[in-house]
């Protein structure tokens, strides 16, 4: 059996545990201080005093930093000492550190699924700074939840499987080529995939870039060329990826390229065709500020360097239409004849550069743009100066092609603003600055101001940039353009701000103004499920940590499709997002997750509803009858067992049985003030994470059960935890429709609303006391909001009062569903391994 | 009765605080608002700040002078219900009695006449010429009632006096 060894971790670790069918439990329990984080909130001696009386528990241990090295080892050491068989850390997120400590725990020779947390940081200290006493309660009931799953919890083997030796970069702006580049050159084949024409996305439309202000085709120019040379990189431009299937090692990769009508082989770009092509087009490259034709290369250096057909504005490539470029190409290069095609590769790892999109000036109408010719962007500033642009780089107003006397360059254009984009577009300063200095550099006499609302010089040089331009004569005025206005005979601009350092307005007149336009997010639209913030740039696994890492294995996102950014940085990010990548590709095998389904063949009704609600096709039947599930495929959101009528399907480490002792032992007392709060490991578990990172503070009402996924969550839950008598349940997942980690278990959760109503409503369950919402891993104030208002529910006295009650009655009366109610109540006491027992006897005998 | 009404002050302030303070002091509002333009006094920027960075509503008066045409309401980029936090400050300035004689002299002849500007014998010309019926006549006694209801009678009570007292 192949398993990766952490390195680090002291002796070579053993052979991956035999199953055995350990007749005692003995479980340890790891209260963590975190130092502060938790120690000064949480009274974590009377947790761990607590701890010690639990069932099952034969070690408690607190630690001030259990995740460094020394109570990592003490973990170790506990093990061996007092033969623990099950650990449970209370400390941080599963989502920071269960890997850590899965890791710990396989290093003294335990299974590392045996290993659980408690989130005693994020979902108690951190967002209950205020009320130790009920943070320290609610920590209790937490441990107590872990301890009564890891009662169950079963050894899974670790598998891995084989990488395929490619990558795919999608998007080959500068941060894509670099990331292709650096595959390629340390030997690993690329599939770069570009939707344009050509490469070098908005890096090879700009003219100078800061700080140093060089040429920017310049420098990207050969850079682009080595890309098209590249032995190991397969380039192909008007091209979109159509569809992905697979996983990390082995994805299945399916790219569809329009067709560019003309051979790329045989095009010398010699540019013939454009003298006799009739239709007129508006430039793309150039922003509309001058025509090309229907046959068009995007500028000289692109590449690949051949010219392409727009079928749009084309007005038949046949001679009876026109054809007129046909009968000129000497190359016969023009491909009448061409295709959508599909391209169909394997790769092993993927890397997203599919960047940014310039904000949308329309968007802030006060500004003018689009209505006053003399109201540009940067953008097409940028080829306005450029000396292959429409002006040949000499800088005139658009109204009547006149040199500028006086230009204004406003700040935060389409970012700071909760209309556009809220954050800081983190370029626009800069370019800002730069924008001016060449102005200055061409027109030493012309006036420049600059309005800006915080000057963020923040990069290296960038500060000198700025000194620069105030030693040129550049004015920078603090205050945001409240709006311009036109001077209707001379198009002249006159430009109101408040000088908001003298309170002062300020109502000048310029004959130019150029906005300094922020960054649209262009995320989400791809066929794989990485979640995406709410203006759409993916979001990585940790943003300090795993910056370029995704939820998905095997998936890296760099440059403008993670953030705005510049080129610096987006060169930076695309060599990180590589090497992370080459890591996978060069080990050959990558372990997966053990979590995945399996069928209980025994209790099985042979229904079939499972494999409909597997989005992985993972489960087949088998001429028996027979449904099993293919472990690589299964990525264990456990969608099917949420569906599963017999409840047949096992879950490892989040089977039904766990998830209802979690249940019960949340619910022990002041039931009716408690919430049963279901998160989703990517999505709403990760957006409760984000409440406590940012400390905002709810009551302690919420008990949280993590699932991978809101698909996992079966009716029976919530029925069970009204049964008990919570207060309130949740069940929270990622945004519908199409933000599920696992494609559509939210959607088959949503279908489940209605029914767990139904019954809401038979057993006299007011409506309000479940709710179905959908966090993102961004939306922490969203979380709070939904805790505070939940918590404002159970604790408000309900205008019935028996109504708490009513459940309990419902539920001794309820031999009617016998199937749903009675029965895991009286398994519960009997035999508490009932559905593990069956698989870790299975497994035993599979091992053998 | 002075108690609750300085929690509610103390309350209000709060609330305040709450919605002014995404306000990140850009100035959008100011160079939109047309009172500015001609009243440098008033400038919607610099009221908000006194409530986020002094804690105080401003005592000068200057939000008397709003015109409440929501400009800055509607281009606020941080998305400050400027126009309301204006309004706020001017009902505390009243309840404490600062009212301008001038919006005391306009609630006066509302409550007198039951409307702020009375018909006119052209426009009910007009209207008959154009067919529509005729308006309403106001009841100063609706209006008065009004005013005890919703406390702008007390409030005013409390105006006048001041006024006078400053007038002394």
């Amino acid at each position: 059996m192949t398993t990766s060894h952490p390195k680090g971790s002291s002796a070579g670790p053993p052979e991956v545990e035999v199953v055995s069918s350990e007749p005692e439990l003995r479980i340890g329990v790891f209260p963590c201080k975190c130092g502060k984080n938790i120690g000064a909130v949480v009274n974590i001696d009377a947790v761990a005093e607590y701890a010690k009386t639990l069932p099952g528990v034969v070690h408690v241990q607190v630690n001030t930093y259990t995740c460094a090295d020394p109570g990592q080892r003490e973990i170790q050491e506990a093990i061996a000492q007092h033969g623990l068989n099950r650990i449970v850390v209370a400390s941080c997120s599963p989502t920071m550190h269960e890997d850590t400590f899965r890791k710990t725990v396989k290093a003294a020779g335990l299974n590392p699924y045996l290993c659980i947390m408690t989130n005693i940081r994020e979902h108690v200290s951190w967002v209950h700074q205020h009320d130790p006493a009920s943070a320290t309660k609610k920590a209790m009931d937490l441990i107590a939840m872990s301890v009564a799953k890891a009662a169950t919890l079963v050894a899974q083997p670790e598998l891995d499987v084989p990488v395929t030796q490619a990558a795919l970069v999608v998007g080959a702006g500068v941060a894509g080529m670099q990331a292709a580049l650096d595959l390629a050159d340390a030997g690993f084949k690329a599939y770069l995939i570009e939707r344009q024409p050509t490469i070098g996305g908005i890096m090879a439309i700009l003219d100078k870039v800061f700080p140093q202000n060089d040429c920017s085709i310049c420098i990207l120019g050969p850079k682009m060329v080595d890309v098209a040379k590249h032995p190991n990189i397969t380039l192909i431009t008007m091209a979109e990826v159509e569809s992905i299937s697979g996983y990390v090692g082995n994805f299945e990769v399916r790219v569809k390229q329009r067709p560019r009508y003309v051979n790329m082989d045989k095009c010398t770009s010699c540019g013939d065709c454009v003298e006799v092509c009739p239709v007129d087009v508006p430039s793309r490259t150039d922003q509309n500020l001058t025509w090309q034709k229907a046959i068009q290369i995007p500028f000289p250096q692109a590449v690949p360097s051949s010219y392409f057909i727009d079928p749009e504005a084309c007005l038949g490539m046949d001679l009876i239409r026109c054809g007129k470029c046909i009968d000129r190409c000497e190359q016969e290069a023009i491909n009448a004849s061409d295709r959508t095609k599909y391209v169909d590769f394997d790769v092993g790892v993927i890397i997203l550069a599919t960047g940014f999109k310039p904000a949308d000036p329309s968007k802030t109408p006060r500004l003018g743009w689009g209505r006053f010719p003399n109201v540009i962007t940067t953008l097409e500033f940028e080829r306005l100066i450029n000396a292959a642009g429409p002006t040949e780089g000499k800088l005139v107003r658009p109204s009547d092609l006149l040199k500028p006397t006086s230009v204004a360059i406003a700040q935060c254009v389409g970012s700071r603003d909760i209309g556009t984009r809220s954050a800081c577009s983190n370029y626009c300063c800069a370019e800002s600055v730069k924008c001016a200095l060449l102005i200055k550099e061409h027109y030493p006499d012309t006036d420049v101001t600059i309005f800006y609302q915080d000057l963020r010089m923040h990069g290296k040089y960038f500060e000198d940039q700025y000194l620069k331009a105030r030693e040129e004569g550049v004015k920078f005025i603090r205050g945001r353009v409240g709006e311009i206005q036109q001077y209707p005979d001379t198009k002249n601009l006159r430009v109101s701000v408040e000088d908001t350092t003298h309170n002062k307005l300020s109502m000048e007149n310029y004959d130019m103004v150029v906005l300094s336009m922020g960054a649209e997010g262009a995320a989400g639209n791809f066929p794989l499920p990485i979640s995406c913030t709410s203006d759409s740039f993916y979001i990585e696994s940790h943003p300090k940590l795993k910056p370029v890492d995704t939820s998905s294995a095997g998936v890296f996102i760099c440059g403008g499709a993670e953030s705005p950014k510049d080129i610096r940085d987006s060169v930076i990010q695309a060599s990180a997002a590589a090497g992370r990548a080459a890591i996978i590709l060069q080990k050959g095998r990558y372990p997966i997750e053990a979590l995945s389904a399996k069928i209980m063949q025994d209790i099985c009704s042979r229904c079939g509803t499972c494999v409909s609600r597997c989005p992985y096709g993972a489960i087949s039947q088998d001429g028996t009858g027979k449904f099993t599930v293919m472990g690589a495929l299964c990525q264990a959101c456990g969608t099917c067992a949420g569906d599963c009528p017999q409840d047949a399907i096992y879950m490892p480490n989040f089977t039904s049985e766990q998830i209802e002792a979690q249940i019960e032992t949340a619910l022990v007392e002041n039931t009716s003030e408690k919430i049963v709060a279901f998160a989703c490991a990517f999505c709403s578990y990760r957006g409760s994470d984000l409440a406590g990172v940012s400390r905002m503070q709810y009551p302690t009402n919420a008990r949280v059960i993590r699932a991978m996924c809101s698909g996992r969550y079966s009716v029976r839950f919530a029925q069970k935890a009204f049964e008990l008598g919570a207060g309130a349940v949740l069940y929270s997942g990622c945004h519908l429709p199409a933000d599920c980690h696992f494609q559509t278990g939210n959607v088959w959760m949503a279908k489940r609303e209605s029914r767990i109503r139904g019954w809401m409503k038979r057993n006299n369950i007011e409506d309000e006391r479940f709710r179905v919402e959908w966090v993102s891993a961004g939306e922490g104030k969203k979380w709070q909001n939904i805790m505070t208002e939940m918590a404002h529910v159970v604790t408000t006295p309900r205008k019935n009062s028996s109504t708490p009650k009513t459940p309990t009655v419902a539920k001794s009366e309820k031999p009617v569903k016998p199937k749903t109610k009675a029965k895991p109540k009286g398994k519960q006491a009997s035999k508490p391994h009932s559905p593990g027992k069956g698989t870790s006897t299975k497994k035993t005998t599979r091992k053998k | 009765m002075s108690d609750m009404s300085e929690d509610l002050q103390t309350n209000r302030l709060k609330e305040l605080k709450e919605t002014a303070l995404p306000c990140f002091q850009c100035g959008v509002c100011s160079s939109s608002c047309p009172v500015f333009r001609v009243s440098p006094e008033l400038n919607p920027r610099v009221s908000v700040d006194s409530i986020i960075s002094r804690g105080k509503v401003p005592s000068e008066g200057n939000e008397w002078l709003c015109a409440y045409c929501l400009m800055c309401d509607q281009r606020c980029p941080m998305g400050v219900s400027l126009a309301e936090i204006l309004m706020v400050i001017k009902n505390i300035s009243a309840k404490e009695g600062q009212a301008p004689p001038d919006v005391i002299e306009s609630a006066e002849s509302l409550m007198a006449d039951g409307c702020q500007s009375p018909i006119s014998s052209r426009s009910e010309k007009q209207r008959e010429d154009m067919g529509l019926p005729k308006l309403p006549r106001a009841d100063p006694e609706d209006v008065k009632m009004l005013f005890r209801a919703t406390g702008a009678a007390e409030v005013l009570e409390l105006n006048r006096s001041t006024s006078g007292e400053a007038s002394e």
